[in-house]
């Protein structure tokens, strides 16, 4: 088993250090413009000076952090509380239904103008947008997942006498918390994308911000560097979460 | 057709020591369970009402194991549903259950479902002190009254795993835990077999004639199994579909304790066998021709 592990890893390995040297060849030869494609060697030197050089990465490192995690909490905090108050008055629910639908449709990147307008270029903006995303999702998470609740146990806790609040502890919460902790996983994602792409637009500091800046001076290095960058961070995310569903959730 | 009170000398006396022991007045012990011309029509909608049950009566006895069996529609499940408390509105006659009309969450009763309706984020343990924890015992002794049931349906060393784990009979096992682990007097079970395949479904059976024979309660056992019926209940009602009714009450004198593997080879369990089988055939007869 572990040998097969090590295997598959050190295959991994393989096909990642031959796909950079190919690159590497390809730019040193000119048959891969670094002008529009970057080389390895830049990218690395281009994370390695704005990491650990100068230290400005950091910095916009840190803003789209901060913006990503506060558009996380909030959207997902309010969409959870929102579910909740759809279980226990249905008729709010059904009234909300249509309107949830309305807003869900619509792409909320286009709305980063707007948002851009009334809260300013700073980080108000960008939580703005990763939380009209975070919230949508989570929300019907956790609405499904209160929906998915198994009848034949509601029909056990009313024999057994449970009152409302027993049921809503011990039978409907749980069952939901697979269902609202996949939405908290894709939410946590978009909760990056809003972010990064209301950056995008305008801003004063953050990746997406760095990233625009970079495409327009045509450093193709630091344009990829931060795309890996991103798509690492992105990776680490669903990594921690997988690992905390596997923990929490081992009755699955 | 034989008398609601076709008892032999011996279950009586039983029946009263139970109720002794549960401490009932005298007036209730004799009766734990009463229909009286009941009749449960359901709407379907546009005015009209279908008829589940038309003018049933019946009385169970304290510790008595009673099964309901008929094909399907004969109102059997509406029945056992309507003494747990789950049917949306109050039907027509008479019904009790220990002098109460019977509504869920009621402590006297407790319910088994055909599908054995664990939480999967509970572990056996869990799962068999679920009732108790509803119905507010303390935890030390939910826990251990659920260990010591747990060791009793033969899942004593799987206290800890999850119903993932467990196969479709040991997670009905668990369930048969979670319903005697409850102090209720009255046991409604609702084919809790019915999904098991036939040697698995012998176990069980065993399991639950083991379980009921150490602390005798009332059980009112829905099930469609003939054999299954003979092989536990003291008292057999056939009923009859379209409108469902009773056609008929058998009491089954096969002696105690009973093993229901044992009981296969029997040649008088073959013989309840084919006399319930041609009451069940004259029920579908009247209604066919």
């Amino acid at each position: 088993m572990i040998a097969k592990a090590w295997s598959a890893i050190v295959a991994h390995v393989a096909c990642i250090a031959g796909f950079i040297a190919l690159w590497e060849f390809c730019s040193s030869r000119g048959l891969l413009d670094p002008t529009f494609f970057g080389r390895p060697s830049g990218i690395i030197a281009f994370l390695w000076k704005g990491f650990f050089v100068d230290g400005k990465l950091w910095l916009e490192f840190g803003y789209t952090l901060l913006g990503a995690a506060m558009s996380f909490t909030a959207g997902s905090l309010a969409a959870v509380a929102v579910g909740l108050v759809f279980m226990m008055l249905p008729r709010v629910h059904r009234a909300a239904e249509p309107y949830l639908t309305l807003l869900n449709a619509m792409p909320r990147i286009a709305l980063a103008p707007l948002f851009l307008l009334w809260f300013g270029l700073g980080l108000g903006s960008k939580v703005a947008v990763g939380f009209s995303l975070t919230f949508f999702i989570v929300l019907s998470a956790t609405v499904a997942g209160i929906r998915s609740v198994n009848s034949d146990h509601l029909v056990l806790s009313k024999t057994l006498g449970a009152t409302q609040g027993q049921v809503f502890f011990k039978v409907t919460l749980p069952s939901a918390i697979p269902v609202i902790f996949s939405g908290l996983r894709l939410g946590l994602i978009f909760a990056l994308l809003g972010v990064v792409g209301a950056e995008l637009i305008a801003a004063e500091h953050g990746l997406g911000q760095t990233l625009a800046y970079l495409q327009s001076t045509f450093s193709m290095d630091g344009v990829m560097g931060l795309l890996l960058l991103l798509a690492l961070f992105g990776l680490s995310i669903t990594t921690v979460m997988n690992g905390l569903e596997r923990s929490f959730l081992d009755w699955q | 057709m034989p008398s609601p009170l076709h008892h032999s000398e011996d279950r009586c006396a039983d029946a009263s020591q139970v109720a002794n022991e549960l401490k009932r007045t005298p007036q209730t012990w004799a009766e734990v369970v009463g229909l009286r011309d009941l009749t449960v029509r359901f709407n379907v909608g546009a005015g009209g009402s279908f008829l589940a049950v038309d003018r049933a009566s019946l009385s169970l006895y304290a510790g008595e194991f009673v099964s309901l069996v008929g094909p399907s529609g004969c109102g059997k499940t509406t029945i056992l549903n309507l003494l747990a408390g789950l049917l949306p509105s109050p039907p027509e006659g008479e019904v009790h259950v220990l002098g109460n009309f019977p509504t869920a969450g009621n402590p006297d009763i407790a319910y088994m479902l055909a599908r054995d309706s664990l939480l999967p984020w509970r572990t056996a343990l869990g799962n068999a002190s679920y009732g108790m924890e509803i119905r507010g015992l303390p935890k030390a002794e939910r826990e251990e009254k659920a260990r010591t049931l747990l060791q009793r349906v033969g899942l004593g060393d799987f206290a800890n795993h999850y119903p993932k784990a467990l196969s479709h009979g040991m997670r009905q096992r668990c369930a048969l835990a979670r319903t005697f682990a409850l102090e209720s007097t009255v046991l409604l079970m609702d084919e809790p077999f019915g999904a098991l395949d036939a040697q698995t479904k012998l176990q069980l059976e065993d399991v639950l004639m083991d379980l009921w024979s150490a602390n005798q309660r009332t059980v009112v056992f829905v099930t469609h199994d003939l054999a299954e019926a003979v092989a536990l209940c003291d008292r057999i009602i056939v009923m009859g579909a379209r409108p469902g009714r009773i056609i008929a009450d058998v009491a089954i004198d096969l002696p105690r304790p009973r093993h229901v593997r044992a009981l296969q080879k029997d040649p008088k369990f073959h013989d309840y066998y084919a006399r319930l089988w041609s009451l069940l055939e004259q029920g579908m007869d009247s209604h066919d021709r």
